[in-house]
């Protein structure tokens, strides 16, 4: 059995629905020791008081909020937690959306939801009713000292939960400054372009993307341990391509004849 | 101007279009300094050397990569750069999908790109592009290499600039099979339930405005170190009882619906409308 990483309940009106949270993505890139190159020795942080230049010992360790130069509020975790408030383990589903009515910049982090203790039959109606009406919950959620806001919907046969950014958190397009061309691009580049796009288009399968990069680290890393001596290619330039119009036509043409 | 994370070129077929890559995520986060109690001055952490007992100065880190049976294997930044894809500074369009295909599931990091120079051949492939994928509600699918990993990206118009996500890779994502989602017979809901449920979900949606929604917990914890600065002693709140699930699933419903049409007045429509929750 997966393991959950928090336990609590998921509100929908009246109704009360005890979930496991567990973590539905993991990590799979390569992860290295930091090491001293001279003797292969592994980095250790050491926590050092600037001000007596010693080592100090976690547990003398606090925390601070700076509010000037040198000025520190500390804090203790007992006062971190209580700006989690008095629902910190209770998401309540405030309204429902439409999922493809959120952007994908919303999304964050996925998880899956278990049934809790007690919970299996509500678990099952939430899950059965957010599918039939092609809806998903909205709601906040209190992980790891910050507040999330939380989209719960149905994933194959169960409850997934992916926190999403404030619209606050998130840089506005309207801002960006983007040089604009002197003149727009004419109707037939923009048609070929419409073509192109057309020859790459697929359905979406996951499973056709591996990370090959990882791959090639793993490989070298076993190259190493068996005393191997890897050889490393030469990294290759690409040219920009100048003549908008010839590119696209080369493009539609090679693609053509493959 | 936002600073950029990587530049070179977004390849469309032939067409290079150079572009720049800058987050599209603010952190508002408040962060917090290690302190040593005893005299409040700040922590520094420093690389030390667990053999020599010395500070070890960053160009003399290297990686270390420990194999099952405890040996351990060392990757230098060059060994690494050197198995980098040849094209790295190229984001190669591989395909096209349709946005509603892709799960969010698979989306991790959102940013922009923007056109690397004002030269008119790059900004008018840039625009040509962002007029494309607008119009066809398409989003490109390449990869690329940032600081050593391999992203797979999901490139797409958004009000007239690129957006970039980076996607996990399937391998990536746990089957759900492990997941107790409760689906033995027993648990499936009667008609009437699902009927009622539905009717809850309907009469509490609304249109997804992200605008209105606002990080309380980021207010709160600002609060709290402005009312620490005062001097002031701050204790947990209780936490409220734990709802617990009602025994007769039914009548839970179809009081919340009752409350729901009748405008909200009931005990649990008092308690959203303290919370500030609004409804269309």
């Amino acid at each position: 059995m997966a393991r959950s990483i928090w336990n609590g309940t998921i509100t929908f009106g009246l109704t009360a629905v005890p979930v496991k949270v567990h973590s539905a993505t993991e990590d799979k890139s390569v992860h290295f020791h930091q090491v001293h190159a001279r003797d292969g020795a592994r980095i250790k942080q050491k926590r050092i008081c600037s001000k007596e230049n010693k080592e100090v010992p976690y547990r003398e360790v606090v925390k601070g909020y700076q509010v000037g130069k040198g000025k520190y509020v500390v804090l203790t975790q007992e006062e971190i937690d209580a700006a989690a408030g008095e629902r910190a383990h209770v998401i309540e589903l405030e309204e429902f959306v439409c999922a493809p009515e959120i952007d994908p910049v919303y999304y964050d982090r996925a998880y899956y939801l278990g049934a809790g203790a007690d919970g299996a039959d509500a678990y099952r109606l939430l899950h059965d009713a957010l599918r039939r009406a092609g809806r998903v919950g909205i709601g906040r959620w209190v992980f790891h000292n910050r507040e999330y806001l939380v989209a719960v919907r149905p994933l194959d046969e169960v409850l997934a939960l992916q926190t999403m950014r404030f619209a606050g958190e998130l840089v506005d397009p309207s801002k960006l400054d983007v040089p604009e061309p002197s003149r727009a691009p004419s109707k037939r580049e923009v048609e070929m372009a419409g073509k192109l796009v057309d020859t790459l288009h697929e359905r979406f399968d996951p499973a056709a993307f591996e990370d090959s990069y990882r791959e090639r680290v793993l490989a070298l890393i076993a190259a190493k341990a068996r005393g191997e001596d890897p050889e490393l290619p030469e990294a290759a330039e690409t040219e920009d391509g100048t003549d908008l119009m010839a590119a696209l036509e080369a493009s539609l043409g090679a693609r053509g004849r493959s | 101007m936002a600073r950029s994370l990587w530049t070179g070129s977004l390849s469309f077929g032939l067409v290079n279009v150079p572009v720049s890559l800058v987050t599209a995520v603010r952190d508002l986060d408040l962060h917090f300094h290690q302190l040593h109690e005893k005299d409040g001055a700040p922590i520094e952490t420093k690389r030390w050397c667990s053999q020599e007992d010395v500070e070890v100065p960053y160009e003399e880190i290297t990686h270390g990569y420990e194999l099952e049976d405890g040996r351990q294997v060392i990757v230098s930044d060059l060994e690494l750069a050197a198995i980098e894809p040849r094209k790295t500074r190229t984001i190669d369009i591989e395909q096209f999908v349709d946005l509603v295909d892709v799960d969010p599931i698979y989306f991790d990091h959102p940013y922009f790109l923007l056109p690397a120079s004002s030269d008119d051949g790059a900004t008018r492939a840039y625009r040509l592009l962002t007029e494309v994928m607008g119009r066809t509600e398409r989003a490109a699918l390449g990869r690329f290499v940032m600081r050593a990993r391999e992203y797979l990206a999901l490139v797409r118009a958004r009000e007239g600039v690129l957006s970039l996500t980076t996607m996990l890779f399937a391998d990536e994502i746990r089957p759900t099979k492990d997941i107790d989602a409760a689906t033995q017979k027993a648990h499936k809901p009667t008609r009437r339930q699902l009927e009622v449920a539905v009717a809850v979900i309907e009469e509490l949606s609304t249109d997804f405005e992200p605008e209105r929604y606002k990080d309380e917990y980021r207010a709160r914890l600002e609060r709290v170190v402005k009312r620490k600065r005062k001097g002031e002693t701050i204790t947990a709140p209780d936490e409220r009882d734990q709802p617990t699930p009602a025994p007769d699933i039914m009548d839970a419903l179809e009081r919340t619906l009752a409350e729901l049409k009748d405008g909200g007045s009931g005990r649990w429509s008092d308690a959203r409308r303290s919370q500030g929750a609004k409804r269309r």
